[in-house]
């Protein structure tokens, strides 16, 4: 069995930055998977992203983007696109994120082998709880994107037939109303 | 002709914190320090219940969750009056002695060490040698020639690859960079080996707080752990055990690595014992509460004005009266707009962006002040406060480290040399040091608390009218305050000081620098172009700007890691 992490990344203090732990609260709640599977939502974890990361065979992460792209648009990197991204200097901890998690991973060989991030270009990070209607609408095919990558992966996956309740605690679920993919 | 230097992660989100200085004849003689993002978070709490206030606020940073989880508890909790039960004490002060071990080690090894190793050096190095030199300084069973030799592998490997990877950005081969190839290997060994210990630390928080990152166990008037001895699900015997294993093994790092490996440095390195003092002012608030009531600590606060340790001012509460009257903030350089420096709990926080601009506002920090006045806080505020009260347990590791550090460097090392950026890193493992010891005491109050048979973790909350209360911690940073008014069981105003507020502060009205910038004035630079001493300062006081927007750029284009204007 494949020991796999789905994480939603970001702040759900800062808009659309929140977005990562929105779809992976959702989708624990409207989902199962084989028991090898970890659904997390890691808030900003920086430097202890390794810990999570470490020793799984694959990693699906979702997390806001910062592109020239419209809002709501989903893009997609492997592996070697992220370590292809020149590490910053580091000023604070928070400097050292994906980037830096994935090289020293490396350096200590305990990066997983297939890492896909899923990047969803957010339209504002101002301060509040609540999505952008433009991220809202990417959330279906974000989801839909994760399920078809555990296929390739080899994991199985189905819609639960009774949800459980999302934990989406900081905001007012039924303001977003969503169509999941079946 | 003076040239201005600016650091500045600047395409980075998660970067926040900007750093210009001006340099004349190699050394520094202005500095200014910004955060280049907004924060005023505090604004989404209006109007909310109180009771749900720190599952919001252990969202404001992603490296201090746990933190801020606890000050908006304790805030609460002192508007309200209200009692915590032992074990709830116990239990919080294990969670957040965790997290501070988990942090100490993690900002020296991972954030700052590489500001003094060289790891281009590694390679060199004779891991014979290397495991003499070790034997020498420490009984750690894990300084063997094989640990050394694989480690040093390792940097083989990435340096021929051509691709530095993960150290791509250091200042290799800097004129600053001083220790032998054997020192540098043996740092670097530690720095691998440091992963797995901070990661036992805070498998320690997520046991006590059952989860990790976000702890879940608190609430208002105590925590949420059911306690039976005898149940695997609850807070049982077989849990407390492994809790034991696992803090005994960070224990041990602590000591017999973390705490030598500083001690080592600092004596190779002793002309930062002058570099870097800055602001003379400390403050520290108590912590680890021993009592229900909260007037017993274990770690003592207070405050010291222009660097006279023996004229320190004690507090005698976590909520001591000087401290809820003395503190206010100024926005006159910060992008908000306001006139006057405003209590806390009258605090606004209006954002007004103006641009940088070094002689008017430059900041989204607001600047602090204690009774008027910008303080230092974090570990050497704390060390110096507890040292000059006769504190026993701050006496016993300033005391052991200075006594190391002048055995190893041949010099006599006061504690008035810890006004220094090497000062605030030697501070802080001898803070590690002494968190290591209380943890195994509090596991012991706890497990010795229920085995008297008292399994109470919570006292209910009881809202009446308009209340003020102000929580305290004192967190790996430093001190941290979240202050709250409570009306009619919503929250009315709220606001968070942070450790890194107090240190980030930009100049006040009266163009007093912050922390940072008055400890970077002076700093002589080898190479202006390379600033790594200013880097050296700057990651002494274990920066963290609060905000944590995290959005991943995937450009990585225009990192203009150090700009020369």
């Amino acid at each position: 069995m494949k020991n796999v992490l789905i994480a939603g990344i970001g702040n759900i203090l800062l808009g659309d930055d929140g977005v990562g732990p929105y779809v992976a609260r959702l989708l624990a709640a409207h989902y199962e998977f084989d028991p090898g599977v970890e659904i997390a939502d890691l808030g900003t974890p920086a430097l202890d992203l390794i810990d999570q990361i470490s020793g799984r065979d694959a990693v699906i992460l979702v997390d806001s983007i910062r592109v020239d792209c419209a809002p709501g648009a989903i893009l997609l990197y492997r592996k070697p696109d992220i370590m292809r991204v020149c590490p910053s200097t580091r000023m604070d901890p928070h400097s050292p994120a994906l980037v830096e998690t994935l090289l020293s991973a490396e350096l200590f060989s305990i990066a997983p082998r297939d890492v896909l991030l899923i990047g969803i270009v957010g339209a504002s990070y101002d301060s509040g709880c609540r999505l952008s209607p433009s991220v809202v609408a990417s959330v279906p095919p974000v989801i839909a994107k994760i399920r078809s990558e555990l296929d390739r992966l080899g994991v199985t996956h189905h819609r639960r037939e009774r949800p459980v309740e999302s934990d989406i605690w900081w905001t007012v679920p039924d303001e977003i109303p969503i169509l999941l993919p079946a | 002709m003076a040239k201005r230097i600016t650091i500045d992660p600047i395409t980075r989100i998660e970067g926040h914190l900007r750093i210009d200085v001006e340099v004349d004849n190699n050394a520094v003689n202005n500095a200014w320090a910004s955060c280049t993002m907004w924060r005023g978070i505090e604004t989404i709490l209006r109007g909310r219940d109180p009771r749900d206030a720190w599952m919001f606020t252990q969202r404001f940073c992603g490296v201090c969750t746990t933190v801020h989880a606890m000050a908006s508890v304790r805030a609460v909790e002192d508007a309200l009056k209200l009692e915590i039960p032992l074990n709830a004490q116990y239990i919080r002060n294990l969670i957040l002695i965790g997290h501070g071990l988990h942090d100490h080690i993690v900002h020296f090894y991972q954030l700052s060490a590489l500001d003094w190793v060289d790891i281009l050096q590694v390679p060199k190095a004779d891991p014979d040698k290397t495991a003499k030199l070790a034997e020498s300084l420490s009984p750690w069973t894990r300084n063997s020639r094989e640990e050394f030799k694989v480690a040093q592998d390792k940097v083989k490997a990435v340096a021929a690859s051509g691709q530095l990877g993960i150290f791509m950005n250091g200042y290799w081969g800097h004129p600053a960079m001083r220790l032998s190839p054997e020192v540098n290997l043996l740092a670097f060994t530690h720095y691998v080996q440091a992963l797995e210990y901070q990661r036992k630390a805070l498998q320690v928080v997520g046991m006590l707080g059952s989860k990790t990152p976000h702890i879940q166990n608190l609430t208002v008037g105590g925590v949420a752990n059911a306690i039976d001895l005898d149940s695997p699900s609850a807070l049982g015997m077989d849990r407390l055990e492994a809790i034991r294993v696992l803090l005994d093994e960070v224990v041990r790092f602590v000591n017999e690595v973390y705490f030598v490996d500083v001690c080592a440095l600092a004596a190779m390195y002793p002309e930062w014992f002058k570099i870097g003092s800055g602001v003379r002012n400390y403050l520290a608030v108590p912590d680890l509460p021993l009592d229900s009531k909260g007037s017993v600590y274990d770690l003592p606060g207070g405050y010291i004005t222009n660097g006279n340790i023996g004229g320190v001012h004690a507090f005698k509460t976590a909520s001591d009266k000087e401290f809820r009257e003395s503190v206010s903030e100024d926005v006159t350089h910060a992008y908000y707009r306001g006139d006057k420096p405003l209590h806390p709990w009258l605090g606004e926080t209006v954002p007004a962006f103006t641009g940088w601009d070094g002689e008017q506002k430059y900041s989204w920090v607001k600047a602090p002040r204690f009774q008027g006045q910008p303080m230092q806080v974090g570990p050497l505020a704390q060390v110096l406060i507890g040292y000059a009260q006769g504190h026993p347990l701050t006496r016993k590791y300033a005391d052991l480290a200075l006594a190391k550090v002048s055995a190893l460097a041949g010099v006599h090392a006061t504690p008035d040399m810890l006004q220094s950026t090497l000062g605030r890193h030697a501070a802080r493992a001898i803070r590690a040091a002494m968190l290591a010891e209380l943890a195994q005491k509090h596991w012991q109050l706890l497990v010795d608390n229920i085995a008297k048979g008292d399994f109470v973790v919570h006292n209910q909350p009881v809202f009446n009218g308009e209340t003020e209360g102000v929580g305290t911690h004192e967190a790996p940073r430093g001190t941290l305050s979240h202050w709250v008014v409570v009306k009619d069981a919503k929250i009315k105003n709220y606001q968070a000081v942070v450790p890194s507020t107090w240190n980030a502060s930009p100049r006040d009205r009266s163009g007093a620098h912050g922390p940072y910038e008055a400890a970077l004035l002076r700093t002589p630079l080898a190479r202006p172009e390379e600033p790594l001493e200013v880097l050296r300062t700057v990651h002494s006081f274990d920066p963290c700007m609060a905000c944590a927007c995290h959005a991943f750029d995937p450009s990585g284009r225009e990192i203009a890691k150090v700009k020369v204007l």
